[in-house]
């Protein structure tokens, strides 16, 4: 089943757009990632916080501020997880459609 | 975010065929689990059971809709007695005749710890499909996948 710590973290649009410019940027600071969302830099730290214990960031010392990563493993497992429920899905309602159409074929077939 | 799944598949099978295959124990077999221990009827209570090499998986399930042959639907993915929204996923399978066939639509919704499911059932639709292509990586691995 899905890490339900992981799936929240990633749930959020607000983290998501962070993670999104941490990925195309290698990394930034709360005040940096404040700049270019409509949110405060408070707001911003409290999110990067939730990413942080989710496992997704890493933060190093940078000047008065911390400096956050993506942690491309974490996030990686993260999408994983989300394609893999899809995929079985799939992989089932093909098999649905597969028995019943074998079956609507026997019945075809007989007097 | 909301877990939330939605399918649609074309069958060329009629929709009494359709809703048995889904709901009966006997077919549920040959499309998901090793093992089903169900009755197909509203507010039923079953398990099913996934044979895995580290040993057998019981999940439970609760029967919310049985009105063949239009729409059976149930809850899984809970621990403890008692299904709710708050605790499980949601699965619905609505059989539409079509074309001398049956359309088959399904839908698998569920729940999310921060519990806020207006929100998120409006961000759900587009979360994904915004983040995914954005992680040019990943997306060429995942589409190595298998």
């Amino acid at each position: 089943m899905i890490d339900d710590e992981l799936w929240s973290a990633i749930g959020d649009p607000t983290r998501r757009r962070m993670l999104d410019l941490l990925l195309a940027d290698g990394g930034g600071t709360a005040t940096g990632l404040s700049d270019q969302l409509p949110v405060t830099r408070q707001a911003v730290a409290k999110h990067l916080g939730v990413l942080d214990r989710a496992g997704l960031v890493h933060s190093t010392p940078s000047g008065r501020e911390r400096r956050y990563t993506v942690d491309e493993n974490r996030l990686a497992h993260a999408i994983n997880q989300l394609t893999d429920v899809t995929d079985a899905w799939d992989r089932r309602l093909q098999r649905i459609k597969r028995i019943s159409e074998a079956i609507e074929q026997r019945k075809r077939q007989q007097p | 975010m909301t877990r939330s799944i939605e399918r649609e598949i074309r069958v060329q099978a009629s929709p009494e065929v359709v809703y048995e295959v889904i709901s009966s124990p006997e077919h549920l077999r040959e499309w998901w689990p090793e093992e089903v221990d169900l009755d197909p009827v509203p507010g039923a209570s079953g398990r099913i059971t996934f044979r895995r090499p580290e040993g057998d998986k019981v999940e439970p399930v609760t029967v919310v809709e049985a009105d063949p042959p239009r729409r059976f639907s149930f809850r899984w993915g809970y621990t403890g007695d008692t299904a709710t929204p708050e605790n499980s996923l949601l699965v619905t399978f609505d059989v539409i005749p079509a074309d001398g066939g049956t359309l088959l639509r399904f839908a698998e919704t569920g729940y999310d710890a921060a519990s806020k499911p207006d929100e998120m059932l409006a961000d759900h639709t587009t979360g994904w499909d915004y983040f995914l292509p954005r992680i040019p990586p990943y997306a060429g691995k995942l589409a190595q996948r298998p």
